[in-house]
């Protein structure tokens, strides 16, 4: 048996590193109890111990050098608003931005990611919940049925109006087509996206 | 006029609030909990290891590469995999969506098999670990589709249970009298589901009860099964999984992947968290199995249909006999007294398919359309007006009546609203440029399934309530109406409802397929409101007037749960509870009761490359109640895209020697982009139907049935080509 302080990566001292407090709340619960965590003492030997800024927030993690941004978010810091879809770059549920561009975090590197500025479907609310202009047209436009692919629609949706890919619905159509949807929700999503780009517009 | 195109719809008569969708919020925000965002306290990570043969046996498995990777907890095969009880074959009276467990022996009984599943720290090295297994095969050949070598065909009505081919009058006669007459053949392919969500498991224990986290679109179902196939009591098994990410019929019963999982989780006393790849999706779930028809029709010389034949034969796995048996719903379409049909089920070397939206309709129907377009032309009467006179009030098999029929009004609706007289009959005659321009026009019908639900509600003083009930929201917007019921029977504004739907910690809803969740689920949940409306003197008071009544109850709240059972069902409700589908054939007397529409569509062919683009589509549909033009819009719409992909996208292409399937990912199997998708408009025909459960007939299959024959009557329409076999490519175009 391992444990947290042969290793030095107990789940408790992974949790503290983190910042995402609201999404880890449910893992440290869950976690009660426990200070060995098999994965972490594999992590160590193997890993390569690395900073991401998501969110506006710095993220200590080890990670195997193999592990995708995708995963990273989702299995590592909490943050699961990123949707695997494919894992192979088909799908575009798994679209974030790196340095503002739209990114598929399925084809990206965690290591890959250090030193850049990560923005996830969880950070683009205001502090106060006030939603961006996009997720607030996406509701408004029943832009979205099951909701999986939103998240990385949205992202999209915004890279794809500050790109100036957001003229009109054809370009928006053409723009769009790297994300699924496969409850077919896109008539409403150029309608939202039409919407949102003239408020991100006067904003 | 109305706006047909705009997301929010304006409500028609009988028709309730077009409300946003509660969850919508938390949808685009990122903080819907689907399956694989639960969180687990220390996981293993699972990976599967799939068969590369189409049939055979395992001679070995050389496990010593894998295993000597750090990191690797356990490696599982045939050989060493905890053995599980049989669950049974859901259509047979059991739970599962094939009787066959994939690693009960060295038998592979079709590709993509799982044959073992390896569990390690981390996920990187589970996959790692997977791909340097090495099996050493005895393969034998496979037959891989309907018209392969060694396949195996039986009669449905031999031996699928409770199916009988429908005949009316006398067919023979009748085709042998006709003065017009048409014989084709038509076929469509292979089709998989491909939700966005994956078919991900994560399984905990703690001490001996099971908590299953899985994309389920009945997990009243999937604790049951599980139960059974681990021995254990299903007050033991709890599931968990309030939003799924798409189902499209995938998620509706369960696979074999879950009991492997969670049985191996008891051994290893670690929870597991598998997310099998897309490829390996085209395998673990169900899909929709190819079909071909054989379609006869016989009409007098005015145009009045006399006789109908439609023999039609789906594949099926060899181990379970599944099917769609589509001619229940071909056969009681139009005024055609003389009938004969037969289903055909051709066994071959495959998974066992399942559900795939509007399961019969969609390919039989495709059929029964393509040929009344056909017979329009030979009879010399336009499509439309050619379905006004064969039109029916009566099933003309069994001679019942139809609670309530507007096919006619929704191809009235649609015919004006898409411009149908502006459609030269003459083939090929209208042209945009280079490009050839065609319209066609195909009818849909979907029949308003219902089977047993339970629900509980609670009323708190402030005017609050909330609502339980393990019915699925798979996008259709099943949380957002089940609140609506709640609000209207209480007069409270939705938003001071709660709703908690898709845990088995709740009481137990539909499954949600068949468009059946409103109808059922909403009459529990009404059920259960009337109940509390009961508790107070069958009058509910309002703002302080219902403080004051909670007061002289001396009650903090009020709290009914009911049941619901279709009429003249027996026993729905204890079934519901075993997780059995309790809607089965030959328990129940249904009523008669269809949602019927119309499709026009109008599509552009280029006249030297045949690409084929879809500007417009029209739908125009009656289906009772619509509880929210809103979400009913969407779901319509997203159905008629659906018809579109499936008319000029979607076929799972098959490997004929070793009975895989070739594009097996979901850039290579084709579904529309958002750039393949126009305008798409919405009628939505307002109707009144008091006969069956909640007025209301249900919508997630309808849009999606008789769109693929609209397109290919288009395309005739454009081209003069008659292309009977599904999708119609740019290939078929070319002669
Ligand atoms: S998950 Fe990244 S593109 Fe599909
Ligand atoms: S909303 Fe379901 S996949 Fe887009």
């Amino acid at each position: 048996m391992i444990d947290g302080n042969e290793t030095g990566f107990s789940r408790r001292t992974f949790l503290a590193s983190g910042t995402v407090a609201t999404a880890a709340v449910p893992l440290a619960a869950q976690a009660k109890g426990r200070t060995m965590d098999q994965a972490a003492a594999v992590r160590a030997e193997t890993g390569v111990p690395i900073t991401l800024r998501i969110n506006g927030g710095n993220h200590r993690v080890t990670v195997d050098p193999r592990t995708t941004l995708l995963d990273t978010l989702r299995e590592r810091l909490g943050l699961t608003g990123a949707k695997k879809g494919c894992d192979q770059g088909q799908c575009g549920a798994c679209t974030v931005h790196v340095d503002g561009r739209a990114t598929l975090s399925c084809l990206t590197l965690a290591v890959a990611a250090q030193g850049r500025d990560i923005t996830t479907i969880e950070g683009l609310a205001a502090a106060d919940g006030t939603l961006h202009p996009m997720q607030a047209a996406f509701v408004d436009n029943d832009a979205f049925q099951c909701g999986y692919c939103t998240p990385g629609q949205i992202m999209s949706a915004i890279a794809i109006v500050h790109d100036g890919h957001a003229n009109d619905a054809n370009t928006i159509r053409e723009a769009m087509s790297g994300n699924l949807c496969r409850c077919a929700a896109y008539p409403n999503i150029v309608a939202a996206i039409e919407q949102a780009a003239v408020q991100m517009k006067r904003g | 006029m109305a706006d047909y195109s705009a997301p929010v719809p304006v409500p028609g008569k009988n028709m309730g609030k077009a409300d946003a969708r509660i969850e919508g919020r938390e949808k685009v925000t990122g903080a819907t909990v689907y399956a694989s965002d639960a969180p687990v306290a220390n996981p293993t990570f699972a990976y599967l290891i799939t068969a590369s043969v189409g049939r055979g046996k395992i001679r070995k498995f050389d496990l010593a590469e894998a295993k000597a990777l750090p990191g690797v907890v356990a490696i599982f095969t045939h050989e060493n995999v905890p053995k599980r009880a049989d669950a049974e074959f859901f259509s047979d009276g059991g739970w599962v969506n094939t009787s066959f467990d994939p690693m009960e022996s060295a038998e592979v009984r079709f590709a993509g098999q799982i044959i073992g599943v390896v569990i390690a720290e981390t996920y990187e090295i589970a996959r790692d670990a997977a791909h340097r297994v090495v099996v050493d095969y005895a393969p034998a050949e496979p037959s891989a589709s309907l018209l392969s070598h060694g396949t195996e065909t039986v009669d449905a009505a031999k031996v699928a249970k409770g199916w009988k081919d429908k005949e009316a009058g006398n067919f023979d006669k009748a085709w042998a009298a006709a003065a017009v007459k048409l014989e084709a053949g038509y076929a469509t392919p292979t089709q998989h589901h491909n939700p966005i969500e994956l078919f991900t498991t994560t399984v905990a224990w703690h001490g001996d009860e099971l908590t299953i986290y899985e994309p389920s679109q009945f997990v009243w179902g999937l604790k049951n099964g599980v139960a059974k196939q681990l021995g254990i009591d299903p007050e033991k098994v709890m599931v968990v999984n309030p939003f799924v990410g798409g189902a499209f019929g995938s998620k509706g019963i369960m696979t074999q992947r879950t009991g492997i999982i969670a049985a191996i989780a008891r051994e290893i006393r670690r929870p597991v968290k598998l997310v099998p790849t897309r490829t390996q999706g085209f395998y673990v779930s169900t899909y929709r199995a190819e079909t071909r028809h054989a379609i006869k029709l016989g009409a007098d010389k005015s145009g009045r249909l006399t006789a109908l034949s439609h023999d039609g034969w789906e594949l099926t796995s060899r181990s379970d006999d599944y099917k769609v048996g589509g001619t229940e719903a071909t056969t009681q379409m139009y005024a055609i007294p003389n009938v004969t049909s037969k289903v055909h089920i051709v066994r071959a070397d495959r998974q066992t398919p399942g559900f795939m939206r509007s399961p019969p309709e969609v390919p039989y129907m495709f059929a029964l359309e393509c040929a009344i377009d056909e017979m329009a032309e030979k009879c010399g009467i336009d499509p439309v007006e050619f379905r006004r006179i064969n039109d029916t009030m009566k099933s003309p098999v069994s001679g019942e009546k139809f609670t309530s029929r507007h096919l006619v009004e929704c191809f009235d609706a649609a015919s004006t609203a898409f411009g149908w007289s502006k459609r030269n009959p003459k083939v090929g005659s209208m042209r945009d440029g280079d490009w050839l321009v065609g319209y066609g026009c195909a009818a849909t019908c979907y029949p308003a399934n219902t089977m047993a639900a339970t629900a509980r509600v609670r009323l708190s003083p402030d005017g609050s309530a909330r609502v339980q009930i393990a019915a699925h929201d798979v996008g259709t917007g099943a949380t957002t109406v089940m609140g609506q019921i709640v609000a209207e029977a209480f007069d409270i504004p939705l938003s001071k409802v709660t709703v908690e739907m898709g845990d088995t910690r709740l009481p137990p809803g539909p499954v949600a397929g068949g468009s059946q969740t409103t109808a059922s689920g909403g009459s529990a949940v009404k059920a259960a409101c009337d109940k509390v409306i009961a508790r107070f003197g069958n009058r509910l008071p309002s703002g302080p007037a219902l403080e004051a009544a909670f007061k002289k109850m001396n009650t903090g709240v009020v709290e009914e749960y009911a049941e619901w059972a279709p009429p003249k069902s027996t026993g729905g409700v204890a079934k519901l509870y075993t997780g059995r589908m309790s809607g089965a054939e030959g328990e129940e007397k249904p009523l008669l009761a269809y949602a019927y529409g119309a499709e026009f569509v109008e599509v552009h062919i280029h006249s030297r490359t045949k690409e084929i683009r879809v500007p417009r589509i029209t739908g125009a549909f009656a289906g009772g109640r619509i509880m929210n033009p809103r979400t009913a819009r969407s779901q319509l719409m997203g159905g008629l895209i659906w018809g579109i992909s499936s008319a000029l996208h979607e076929a799972t292409e098959i490997d004929e020697k070793r009975a895989r399937y070739v594009n097996d990912n979901i850039a290579e199997y084709l579904i529309p982009v958002n750039a393949d998708i126009r305008s798409v408009e919405v009628i939505l025909v307002p109707e009144v139907d008091d006969q069956i459960p909640m007025g209301a007939k249900g919508l997630g299959e309808l849009g999606n049935v008789g769109t693929n024959a609209a397109v290919a009557n288009a395309v005739y329409h454009a081209t003069g080509q008659r292309i009977r076999e599904l999708p119609i490519t740019i290939d078929k175009l070319i002669v």
